[in-house]
């Protein structure tokens, strides 16, 4: 093989591993194995919010937002899922069959988050609330809204449609950068 | 090109599956309600279904007038696509999906299960819208 052939292989050779470690690097950082700062996108706290179980986006995400499992204890889990003929005020029974599948899911990753997501049931006391909007981490993340923003707010009447202004909520992310209220704009604290 | 025409042809029978597939499920649907004590089903009954208030709450709170329209939660504002076949024919293609929601929205609109017949009139009255 001449000089020059031996080059050019090796060239094609190096580009290629190049092209592949830049891949790699980019798939991790979209993964969020990197650890990054506590919320950002592409961080652990998003990653992990993120619903990942299609029985249950398919059978509460048709009525409302399927919210992360790591928002509310498993205990408040297991009495959603055992009060479904009465789901604030509306009936959402399931078979059991299908109920034992989303109850296993979400009190199960609820369960299993580790001490950094425990942020989320601050000062909880040991109560098991049935709204995500009851917990006091939540409460105080918005308490410096005003109540005309989301409840006189016809586009919103409350503060439960999570993906009403966080516009990126499904992916998990709820960081503030992107918030939008509907009908009042971009919302920084 | 060569294979045009086979193309169009397999186009055409998987569309012709996929069509009878979603009304192979209405029919046995309905054969079930008629096994459980419907006779022959009334579309305009269950027009009339569609329509019926209890208080505030009737089919069309959530899901709007006319059933070829989306739909709209009242409460927690989730669109709900149509129910008519013509304007969303992904509708009635699973018999646990279809038993699920009447169950569970003749209880929330009527507070009772509705009965075999009345199953039976309104599912056909929507297929035909």
């Amino acid at each position: 093989m001449s000089n020059r052939k031996i080059m050019t292989l090796g060239s094609v050779l190096m580009g290629g591993i190049l092209i592949f470690s830049l891949y790699g690097i980019g798939n991790t950082i979209a993964s969020g194995d990197i650890d990054r700062e506590w919320e950002g996108r592409g961080s652990d706290i998003n990653k992990s919010l993120t619903v990942n179980n299609a029985v249950y986006i398919e059978e509460c995400g048709s009525c409302h937002m399927a919210y992360p499992a790591r928002m509310l204890p498993p205990e408040s889990w297991r009495k959603i899922m055992n009060g479904l003929e009465d789901h604030f005020d509306e009936n959402a029974e399931l078979d059991n069959e299908t109920k034992n599948i989303i109850e296993k899911y979400l009190t199960g990753s609820s369960k299993y988050s580790n001490g950094k997501y425990r942020k989320m049931f601050r000062n909880l006391g040991g109560q098991s609330p049935l709204r995500i909007t009851e917990l006091p981490y939540f409460r105080h993340e918005h308490d410096e809204i005003p109540s005309r923003f989301f409840k006189d707010n016809d586009k919103l009447n409350s503060l439960s449609q999570c993906d009403a202004c966080h516009r990126n909520a499904e992916k998990g992310w709820f960081d503030e950068d992107d918030v939008f209220i509907p009908g009042v704009g971009r919302w920084d604290d | 090109m060569k294979n045009t025409p086979v193309f169009i042809t397999i186009l055409i029978s998987a569309l012709i599956c996929v069509s009878g597939h979603a009304s192979t499920i209405v029919e046995n649907q309905l054969q079930l309600y008629q096994q459980q004590g419907a006779s022959v089903s009334d579309p305009d009954h269950g027009e009339q279904l569609w329509r019926s208030k209890r208080g505030e709450r009737s089919c069309t709170s959530c899901h709007g007038d006319s059933p070829t329209q989306m739909g709209k939660h009242q409460k927690t504002g989730k669109v709900i696509q149509p129910m008519a076949v013509s304007a969303n024919p992904d509708r009635y293609r699973d018999a646990k999906k279809i038993q699920k929601w009447i169950l569970r929205n003749c209880k929330w609109t009527f507070a009772r299960e509705c009965s075999a017949q009345e199953k039976s009139d309104i599912l056909t009255w929507l297929i035909q819208q």
